[in-house]
Protein backbone atom coordinates (compact mmCIF):
# COMPACT_ATOMS: atom_id res chain seq x y z
CA UNK A 1 0.00 0.00 0.00
CA UNK A 2 1.23 3.53 -0.75
CA UNK A 3 1.63 6.09 1.76
CA UNK A 4 -1.35 8.05 -0.38
CA UNK A 5 -3.63 5.05 0.21
CA UNK A 6 -2.85 5.07 3.95
CA UNK A 7 -3.61 8.47 4.22
CA UNK A 8 -6.74 7.94 2.74
CA UNK A 9 -7.69 5.46 5.22
CA UNK A 10 -6.75 7.88 8.08
CA UNK A 11 -9.91 9.99 7.62
CA UNK A 12 -12.36 7.00 7.18
CA UNK A 13 -11.05 5.56 10.46
CA UNK A 14 -11.60 8.61 12.66
CA UNK A 15 -15.04 9.06 10.53
CA UNK A 16 -15.98 5.13 12.11
CA UNK A 17 -14.54 6.13 15.67
CA UNK A 18 -15.95 9.50 15.65
CA UNK A 19 -19.46 7.32 14.61
CA UNK A 20 -19.16 5.02 17.35
CA UNK A 21 -18.88 7.62 20.29
CA UNK A 22 -21.69 9.30 18.96
CA UNK A 23 -24.02 6.48 18.85
CA UNK A 24 -22.63 5.40 22.43
CA UNK A 25 -23.68 8.74 24.03
CA UNK A 26 -26.89 9.79 22.17
CA UNK A 27 -28.57 6.42 23.34
CA UNK A 28 -29.19 4.67 20.48
CA UNK A 29 -27.75 1.53 21.00
CA UNK A 30 -30.01 1.07 24.49
CA UNK A 31 -30.54 -2.76 22.58
CA UNK A 32 -27.59 -3.99 24.39
CA UNK A 33 -27.25 -6.14 27.83
CA UNK A 34 -27.73 -4.35 31.16
CA UNK A 35 -24.15 -4.49 32.09
CA UNK A 36 -23.20 -1.87 30.05
CA UNK A 37 -23.12 1.38 31.87
CA UNK A 38 -22.63 4.62 29.25
CA UNK A 39 -24.60 7.66 30.35
CA UNK A 40 -26.39 7.35 27.23
CA UNK A 41 -27.51 3.38 27.02
CA UNK A 42 -28.40 3.67 30.84
CA UNK A 43 -30.39 7.09 29.61
CA UNK A 44 -31.99 4.91 26.40
CA UNK A 45 -32.64 2.40 29.43
CA UNK A 46 -34.98 4.30 31.69
CA UNK A 47 -36.58 5.97 28.92
CA UNK A 48 -38.53 2.86 27.30
CA UNK A 49 -38.87 1.54 31.17
CA UNK A 50 -40.91 4.83 32.23
CA UNK A 51 -42.90 4.52 28.64
CA UNK A 52 -43.66 0.84 29.61
CA UNK A 53 -44.62 1.91 33.07
CA UNK A 54 -46.80 4.54 31.86
CA UNK A 55 -48.88 2.95 29.77
CA UNK A 56 -49.62 -0.56 31.33
CA UNK A 57 -50.29 1.38 34.68
CA UNK A 58 -53.12 2.04 32.78
CA UNK A 59 -54.27 -1.41 32.48
CA UNK A 60 -56.85 -1.51 35.65
CA UNK A 61 -58.44 1.83 34.42
CA UNK A 62 -59.04 0.73 30.89
CA UNK A 63 -62.63 0.39 30.97
CA UNK A 64 -63.02 3.85 31.53
CA UNK A 65 -61.04 4.67 28.41
CA UNK A 66 -62.58 6.17 24.98
CA UNK A 67 -62.04 3.76 21.77
CA UNK A 68 -59.47 6.01 20.52
CA UNK A 69 -57.53 6.66 23.96
CA UNK A 70 -57.59 2.21 23.86
CA UNK A 71 -55.97 2.49 20.32
CA UNK A 72 -53.56 5.37 21.48
CA UNK A 73 -52.22 3.14 24.57
CA UNK A 74 -52.16 -0.30 22.23
CA UNK A 75 -49.98 1.83 19.73
CA UNK A 76 -48.00 2.65 22.09
CA UNK A 77 -47.39 -0.81 23.27
CA UNK A 78 -46.80 -2.07 19.80
CA UNK A 79 -43.78 0.51 19.41
CA UNK A 80 -42.41 -0.56 22.64
CA UNK A 81 -42.09 -4.09 21.56
CA UNK A 82 -39.34 -4.16 19.04
CA UNK A 83 -37.24 -2.44 21.77
CA UNK A 84 -38.14 -5.11 24.61
CA UNK A 85 -37.39 -8.08 22.19
CA UNK A 86 -33.37 -6.16 21.53
CA UNK A 87 -33.11 -6.25 25.01
CA UNK A 88 -31.10 -9.00 26.91
CA UNK A 89 -32.62 -12.90 27.86
CA UNK A 90 -33.79 -12.08 31.17
CA UNK A 91 -34.92 -8.54 30.73
CA UNK A 92 -36.64 -9.87 27.26
CA UNK A 93 -38.68 -12.94 28.72
CA UNK A 94 -39.73 -10.35 31.90
CA UNK A 95 -40.50 -7.51 30.20
CA UNK A 96 -42.29 -9.37 27.14
CA UNK A 97 -45.13 -10.99 29.05
CA UNK A 98 -45.81 -8.19 31.35
CA UNK A 99 -46.10 -6.38 28.22
CA UNK A 100 -48.36 -8.76 26.16
CA UNK A 101 -50.77 -8.80 29.07
CA UNK A 102 -50.79 -5.47 29.60
CA UNK A 103 -51.54 -5.08 25.45
CA UNK A 104 -53.83 -8.42 25.11
CA UNK A 105 -56.25 -6.57 27.78
CA UNK A 106 -56.26 -3.36 26.36
CA UNK A 107 -57.05 -5.14 23.46
CA UNK A 108 -59.49 -7.39 24.86
CA UNK A 109 -61.67 -3.97 26.29
CA UNK A 110 -61.00 -2.03 22.95
CA UNK A 111 -62.67 -5.17 21.22
CA UNK A 112 -65.11 -5.44 23.76
CA UNK A 113 -66.04 -1.57 23.40
CA UNK A 114 -66.30 -1.67 19.75
CA UNK A 115 -68.86 -5.00 19.89
CA UNK A 116 -71.34 -2.67 22.04
CA UNK B 1 -60.50 -73.38 36.75
CA UNK B 2 -60.49 -71.44 33.32
CA UNK B 3 -63.49 -69.67 34.51
CA UNK B 4 -61.47 -68.17 37.23
CA UNK B 5 -58.57 -67.55 35.17
CA UNK B 6 -60.56 -66.04 32.93
CA UNK B 7 -61.96 -64.05 35.59
CA UNK B 8 -58.61 -63.24 36.73
CA UNK B 9 -57.08 -61.89 33.18
CA UNK B 10 -60.04 -59.69 32.74
CA UNK B 11 -60.17 -58.00 36.18
CA UNK B 12 -55.89 -57.30 35.59
CA UNK B 13 -56.82 -56.22 32.27
CA UNK B 14 -58.96 -53.57 33.15
CA UNK B 15 -57.31 -52.34 36.04
CA UNK B 16 -54.10 -51.97 33.65
CA UNK B 17 -56.15 -49.96 31.19
CA UNK B 18 -57.54 -47.97 33.73
CA UNK B 19 -53.85 -46.96 35.39
CA UNK B 20 -52.66 -46.43 32.18
CA UNK B 21 -55.02 -43.75 31.43
CA UNK B 22 -54.66 -41.85 34.70
CA UNK B 23 -57.86 -42.97 35.75
CA UNK B 24 -56.32 -44.38 39.58
CA UNK B 25 -57.83 -41.88 42.12
CA UNK B 26 -56.21 -38.78 42.77
CA UNK B 27 -54.50 -38.83 45.76
CA UNK B 28 -55.76 -34.87 47.37
CA UNK B 29 -52.77 -33.28 48.97
CA UNK B 30 -52.32 -32.64 52.49
CA UNK B 31 -53.09 -28.79 53.91
CA UNK B 32 -49.16 -28.36 53.79
CA UNK B 33 -48.60 -29.89 50.40
CA UNK B 34 -51.83 -27.55 48.51
CA UNK B 35 -50.36 -24.87 46.17
CA UNK B 36 -46.92 -26.90 45.97
CA UNK B 37 -45.34 -26.59 42.83
CA UNK B 38 -42.01 -28.51 41.86
CA UNK B 39 -39.79 -26.36 39.62
CA UNK B 40 -37.47 -28.57 37.44
CA UNK B 41 -36.67 -27.13 34.22
CA UNK B 42 -33.10 -26.48 34.65
CA UNK B 43 -32.43 -27.91 38.35
CA UNK B 44 -31.38 -31.57 37.73
CA UNK B 45 -29.67 -30.60 34.60
CA UNK B 46 -27.10 -28.38 36.90
CA UNK B 47 -27.38 -30.87 39.32
CA UNK B 48 -29.64 -29.86 42.22
CA UNK B 49 -32.58 -31.12 43.57
CA UNK B 50 -35.80 -29.53 41.95
CA UNK B 51 -36.99 -26.25 43.45
CA UNK B 52 -40.08 -26.63 45.81
CA UNK B 53 -42.32 -23.45 46.11
CA UNK B 54 -44.91 -22.92 48.84
CA UNK B 55 -47.85 -20.79 47.83
CA UNK B 56 -49.24 -21.11 51.25
CA UNK B 57 -46.24 -18.58 52.45
CA UNK B 58 -45.89 -16.44 49.84
CA UNK B 59 -49.79 -15.92 49.13
CA UNK B 60 -49.66 -14.59 53.18
CA UNK B 61 -47.64 -12.00 52.24
CA UNK B 62 -47.87 -10.75 48.37
CA UNK B 63 -50.88 -10.64 46.51
CA UNK B 64 -51.22 -12.73 43.12
CA UNK B 65 -51.17 -9.63 41.00
CA UNK B 66 -46.98 -8.96 42.22
CA UNK B 67 -45.92 -11.87 41.61
CA UNK B 68 -47.79 -12.66 38.33
CA UNK B 69 -47.93 -9.55 36.87
CA UNK B 70 -45.44 -7.33 37.94
CA UNK B 71 -42.42 -9.97 38.77
CA UNK B 72 -43.96 -11.81 35.66
CA UNK B 73 -44.51 -15.73 36.80
CA UNK B 74 -46.14 -17.72 34.34
CA UNK B 75 -49.36 -18.83 35.94
CA UNK B 76 -48.56 -22.79 34.78
CA UNK B 77 -45.55 -24.47 36.47
CA UNK B 78 -42.34 -24.44 34.42
CA UNK B 79 -43.96 -21.92 32.03
CA UNK B 80 -41.38 -19.31 33.09
CA UNK B 81 -38.17 -21.22 32.74
CA UNK B 82 -36.81 -19.69 35.52
CA UNK B 83 -32.70 -19.75 35.28
CA UNK B 84 -30.33 -19.27 37.98
CA UNK B 85 -29.14 -15.98 35.69
CA UNK B 86 -32.53 -14.48 36.10
CA UNK B 87 -32.40 -14.74 39.98
CA UNK B 88 -28.92 -13.41 40.23
CA UNK B 89 -29.81 -10.82 37.90
CA UNK B 90 -32.82 -9.57 40.21
CA UNK B 91 -35.63 -11.05 38.49
CA UNK B 92 -38.43 -13.52 39.30
CA UNK B 93 -36.92 -15.18 42.34
CA UNK B 94 -34.46 -12.34 42.67
CA UNK B 95 -36.97 -9.67 42.85
CA UNK B 96 -37.26 -10.35 46.87
CA UNK B 97 -34.67 -13.16 47.27
CA UNK B 98 -31.71 -10.62 46.66
CA UNK B 99 -30.28 -10.60 50.03
CA UNK B 100 -31.48 -6.99 50.56
CA UNK B 101 -35.14 -6.83 50.81
CA UNK B 102 -37.01 -7.07 54.00
CA UNK B 103 -40.33 -8.40 54.94
CA UNK B 104 -41.73 -8.32 57.87
CA UNK B 105 -38.42 -7.45 59.54
CA UNK B 106 -36.42 -10.03 58.24
CA UNK B 107 -34.01 -10.00 55.74
CA UNK B 108 -34.71 -12.27 52.39
CA UNK B 109 -32.41 -14.54 51.49
CA UNK B 110 -30.60 -14.69 48.53
CA UNK B 111 -31.46 -17.06 45.67
CA UNK B 112 -29.16 -18.09 43.34
CA UNK B 113 -25.73 -15.72 44.60
CA UNK B 114 -22.92 -14.97 42.05
CA UNK B 115 -20.94 -15.18 44.84
CA UNK B 116 -21.98 -18.87 45.24
CA UNK B 117 -18.93 -21.25 47.48
CA UNK B 118 -18.71 -24.83 47.84
CA UNK B 119 -20.05 -24.88 51.65
CA UNK B 120 -23.41 -22.64 50.64
CA UNK B 121 -24.86 -25.54 49.40
CA UNK B 122 -27.48 -25.03 52.40
CA UNK B 123 -28.87 -22.16 50.99
CA UNK B 124 -29.66 -23.69 47.85
CA UNK B 125 -31.30 -26.78 49.36
CA UNK B 126 -33.49 -23.45 51.23
CA UNK B 127 -35.76 -24.07 47.68
CA UNK B 128 -34.03 -26.72 45.78
CA UNK B 129 -35.34 -29.14 48.11
CA UNK B 130 -37.37 -32.13 46.74
CA UNK B 131 -36.20 -35.04 48.02
CA UNK B 132 -34.04 -33.45 50.80
CA UNK B 133 -34.47 -33.42 54.11
CA UNK B 134 -34.70 -30.05 54.61
CA UNK B 135 -36.32 -28.11 57.68
CA UNK B 136 -38.10 -24.83 56.57
CA UNK B 137 -37.52 -22.18 58.10
CA UNK B 138 -41.21 -21.42 58.42
CA UNK B 139 -43.78 -24.42 60.22
CA UNK B 140 -47.03 -24.77 58.16
CA UNK B 141 -48.39 -25.48 61.76
CA UNK B 142 -47.03 -23.11 63.47
CA UNK B 143 -47.32 -20.40 60.81
CA UNK B 144 -51.47 -21.35 60.37
CA UNK B 145 -52.65 -21.67 63.64
CA UNK B 146 -53.49 -18.50 64.67
CA UNK B 147 -55.84 -18.37 61.01
CA UNK B 148 -59.03 -19.06 60.90
CA UNK B 149 -60.03 -22.04 59.26
CA UNK B 150 -61.36 -23.46 56.03
CA UNK B 151 -62.45 -26.73 55.05
CA UNK B 152 -60.27 -27.63 52.40
CA UNK B 153 -57.12 -26.99 50.27
CA UNK B 154 -54.74 -25.58 53.17
CA UNK B 155 -57.50 -25.77 55.91
CA UNK B 156 -56.97 -21.81 56.07
CA UNK B 157 -59.80 -19.28 54.96
CA UNK B 158 -57.29 -16.63 53.16
CA UNK B 159 -60.14 -14.43 52.26
CA UNK B 160 -61.21 -14.40 56.07
CA UNK B 161 -57.37 -13.82 57.15
CA UNK B 162 -57.36 -10.42 55.42
CA UNK B 163 -60.62 -9.32 56.50
CA UNK B 164 -59.61 -9.66 59.85
CA UNK B 165 -56.39 -8.07 58.97
CA UNK B 166 -54.01 -11.64 60.65
CA UNK B 167 -52.68 -11.42 57.03
CA UNK B 168 -51.45 -8.40 54.70
CA UNK B 169 -50.35 -8.80 51.26
CA UNK B 170 -48.35 -6.66 50.00
CA UNK B 171 -48.86 -5.46 46.53
CA UNK B 172 -46.12 -3.06 45.78
CA UNK B 173 -42.28 -3.93 45.00
CA UNK B 174 -39.77 -0.93 44.45
CA UNK B 175 -38.23 -0.97 41.49
CA UNK B 176 -40.82 -3.66 39.71
CA UNK B 177 -44.56 -2.51 40.60
CA UNK B 178 -45.58 0.73 38.72
CA UNK B 179 -47.20 3.31 40.48
CA UNK B 180 -51.30 2.50 39.66
CA UNK B 181 -54.28 4.71 40.71
CA UNK B 182 -56.34 2.77 43.24
CA UNK B 183 -58.28 0.14 41.51
CA UNK B 184 -61.81 1.11 40.47
CA UNK B 185 -64.00 -1.80 42.09
CA UNK B 186 -66.21 -3.45 39.73
CA UNK B 187 -69.09 -4.60 41.66
CA UNK B 188 -69.68 -8.32 42.60
CA UNK B 189 -72.33 -10.12 40.27
CA UNK B 190 -74.44 -13.22 40.00
CA UNK B 191 -74.38 -15.88 37.76
CA UNK B 192 -76.75 -18.08 37.33
CA UNK B 193 -76.32 -22.08 38.13
CA UNK B 194 -76.69 -24.54 34.75
CA UNK B 195 -78.58 -26.94 37.73
CA UNK B 196 -82.13 -26.30 38.76
CA UNK B 197 -81.82 -26.15 42.50
CA UNK B 198 -78.37 -25.69 42.54
CA UNK B 199 -77.68 -21.87 44.45
CA UNK B 200 -76.44 -19.15 41.67
CA UNK B 201 -72.58 -18.10 41.95
CA UNK B 202 -72.19 -14.64 43.69
CA UNK B 203 -68.80 -13.75 42.12
CA UNK B 204 -66.63 -11.56 43.91
CA UNK B 205 -65.31 -9.05 41.54
CA UNK B 206 -63.81 -6.89 44.79
CA UNK B 207 -61.84 -9.94 45.78
CA UNK B 208 -60.51 -11.04 42.58
CA UNK B 209 -59.64 -7.57 41.06
CA UNK B 210 -57.68 -6.61 43.89
CA UNK B 211 -55.51 -9.37 44.55
CA UNK B 212 -55.69 -10.07 40.80
CA UNK B 213 -55.97 -6.70 39.16
CA UNK B 214 -57.27 -7.26 35.79
CA UNK B 215 -54.39 -8.51 33.16
CA UNK B 216 -54.07 -11.62 34.94
CA UNK B 217 -57.79 -13.03 34.21
CA UNK B 218 -58.32 -11.01 31.47
CA UNK B 219 -58.14 -11.98 28.26
CA UNK B 220 -55.90 -15.10 28.89
CA UNK B 221 -58.64 -16.94 31.22
CA UNK B 222 -62.10 -15.23 30.38
CA UNK B 223 -62.37 -14.26 27.35
CA UNK B 224 -65.39 -12.24 27.39
CA UNK B 225 -65.48 -9.08 29.58
CA UNK B 226 -69.90 -9.20 29.39
CA UNK B 227 -71.28 -11.33 32.19
CA UNK B 228 -72.65 -14.71 30.27
CA UNK B 229 -69.79 -14.08 27.35
CA UNK B 230 -67.80 -16.59 28.40
CA UNK B 231 -69.50 -20.02 28.53
CA UNK B 232 -68.29 -22.72 30.37
CA UNK B 233 -68.93 -25.91 32.24
CA UNK B 234 -67.89 -27.90 35.66
CA UNK B 235 -66.31 -30.21 34.12
CA UNK B 236 -63.81 -27.37 32.00
CA UNK B 237 -63.43 -25.95 35.19
CA UNK B 238 -62.31 -29.30 36.82
CA UNK B 239 -60.18 -29.72 34.10
CA UNK B 240 -58.27 -26.69 34.77
CA UNK B 241 -59.65 -24.07 32.60
CA UNK B 242 -61.18 -20.73 33.68
CA UNK B 243 -62.29 -21.13 37.22
CA UNK B 244 -60.08 -23.93 37.61
CA UNK B 245 -56.76 -21.84 36.76
CA UNK B 246 -56.51 -21.33 40.27
CA UNK B 247 -59.51 -23.15 42.12
CA UNK B 248 -57.76 -26.55 41.24
CA UNK B 249 -54.75 -25.37 42.72
CA UNK B 250 -54.14 -22.75 44.47
CA UNK B 251 -56.81 -20.95 45.78
CA UNK B 252 -59.27 -22.84 47.57
CA UNK B 253 -60.58 -25.80 45.73
CA UNK B 254 -64.16 -26.35 43.76
CA UNK B 255 -65.01 -29.40 45.94
CA UNK B 256 -65.50 -26.60 48.37
CA UNK B 257 -68.73 -25.70 46.52
CA UNK B 258 -71.02 -23.26 48.55
CA UNK B 259 -68.02 -20.57 48.80
CA UNK B 260 -69.19 -20.11 45.45
CA UNK B 261 -72.65 -21.22 44.81
CA UNK B 262 -73.58 -19.06 47.83
CA UNK B 263 -76.91 -17.44 46.06
CA UNK B 264 -79.92 -18.39 48.44
CA UNK B 265 -82.36 -20.45 46.20
CA UNK B 266 -85.35 -18.19 45.70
Amino acid sequence: MTRGEKAMKKPKFFLFLLGAVVIMFSGAAGTVENHFSWPGIAYAQEDWKAEFEDVCSKTQDAMTFTTDELKSLIARCDKLKPIIENLGETQRKVYGKRLQLCRDLLVFVLESKEKK
Amino acid sequence: MKKTLFVLVLVLACAGLALAQGGGKKKRPLPYEFGRVVINNYSEKAGLAPAVFDHWLHRAKFTCRLCHVDIGFAMKTGGTSIKASDNMSGYYCGACHNGRTVSNGKRVFESCSKSLVTNDRARCNRCHSLGRNVTPEYDFNRFTERLPKGRFGNGVDWEKAEEQGLIKPVDFLEGTSMKRQSLAIQKDFALGAKLEGMPDIIFSHKKHTVWNGCELCHPEIFVGVKRGATKYSMTDIFEGRYCGVCHLSVAFPMIDCQRCHSKPVQ
